[in-house]
């Protein structure tokens, strides 16, 4: 992982305001540019944010939550697979404890995703990093790994980082208050939510090139597939560590084998 | 719902809010503090692939009944024609829009439900 402070390609001015930290402004097309094509990138992922935004929204309401908790919890907690998972508790007067600890495994591949992209944000300010953990999603992580992996570092990429959360932020609040306002109008056996599915596969698929990749993936699902009935979820975080570790035997052997033949000759 | 007081709903969503800031932002936060070995660090390239596979797979695999692979299930057909088309012309839009489609197709003319 590359972590330089003053990435290639910059100008002794734009390292400058770089390092200055320098907030979206109207007079720095850089940034503008960058922010755009966050919002560009991310674009092709929403129709399945916005039909998982209003099955969301939809779920809630069904499940007895009153309108305005309904919205209060879509806006603020902005984690769809964790609400969803909080549903059945609420209804069952579960305590609370129990509520916050699902939410929190639930949510506790992210903490995954965000060792993932740590390195590539450690020079900017404290209070940014905390904006761009919260306002980050499966499809925003995806994208932006996917494109430090073809293009190394660039410059502003928290401006990129922020043009596909705020998009996807706005288009799935709207999705879910569509769902939560229109919940009455849009029946549950449409199926809307297999989209969301289908954008997050649309994100697997091309992941899956590398034969290490595929055996993670495969073992992944294979293990959260049996495991979907284990308590708090716990089956979602065995699958991933299983799937990881997979994953690393399959590379380790693959990088054994490619090396054996040169040192045997 | 009445299960809960106003007081004890608002500290069941204040409880999930801190859950998505905690998971979310702690690492990114603490980021330059943290040191993971290197294997832990080439293991983390594998995380989110394998994160998606696990969100994704009980979504198709299972139904309320449990595993569910047959084609009485619907979304198994659509999955694959959409991940073909994916393969095939690489377009997020229209990976969604085929998986959706044949969901559909299947619903009215396979499964009848």
């Amino acid at each position: 992982m590359v972590r330089d402070r003053n990435p290639a390609g910059l100008s002794k001015t734009e390292a400058v305001r770089y390092r200055a930290r320098m907030p979206i402004s109207k007079d720095d097309p850089l940034r503008r540019r960058e922010f755009a094509r966050g919002v560009t990138d991310i674009l092709p992922a929403m129709p399945g944010a916005v039909a998982w935004g209003v099955v969301t929204g939809v779920a809630m309401v069904k499940s007895g939550l009153a309108l305005s908790w309904a919205l209060a919890m879509s806006i603020t907690a902005y984690a769809g697979s964790a609400q969803l998972a909080v549903l059945p508790l609420l209804k069952d007067a579960s305590p609370l404890w129990l509520i916050g600890v699902t939410a929190l495994i639930t949510n506790l591949r992210f903490v995954i995703y965000s060792a993932a992209i740590r390195g590539w944000f450690t020079d900017y300010t404290r209070l940014r990093r905390v904006w761009l953990g919260y306002l980050s999603g499966d499809f925003v992580i995806v994208t932006f790994l996917n494109r430090v992996a073809c293009e190394g570092t660039f410059v502003h990429r928290d401006a990129y980082f922020f043009g596909m959360c705020i998009t996807n932020w706005v288009l799935w609040n709207v999705a879910s208050i569509v769902g939560i306002v229109g919940a009455a109008y849009i029946p549950t056996q449409w199926g809307l939510e297999f989209a969301g599915v289908l954008a997050l596969l649309a994100l697997v698929v091309p992941l899956c090139r590398e034969r290490p990749a595929l055996a993670g993936a495969t073992s992944a699902a294979v293990v959260a597939v049996l495991g979907h009935a284990w308590p708090l979820r716990l089956g979602m975080i065995a699958a991933i560590m299983i799937g990881i570790t997979v994953a690393m035997l399959v590379d380790a052997r693959q990088r054994a084998a490619r090396a054996s033949p040169q040192a045997r000759s | 719902m009445d299960n809960y007081s106003p007081f004890e709903m608002i500290l069941a969503i204040a409880l999930i809010v801190v859950s998505t800031f905690v998971t979310r932002s702690a690492l990114l936060v603490i980021g330059e503090r943290v040191k993971f070995a290197p294997r832990v660090e080439a293991a983390l390239r594998y995380a989110p692939v394998c994160a998606l596979a696990a969100l994704v797979a009980p979504e198709i695999l299972l139904d309320a009944a449990g595993l569910a692979v047959s084609l009485d299930n619907p979304r198994l057909p659509a999955a694959l024609a959409a991940s073909l088309f994916l393969l095939w012309k690489r377009s997020i839009v229209g990976c969604i829009a085929v998986g959706m489609t044949v969901f559909a197709l299947w619903r009215v003319f396979v499964t009848g439900s």
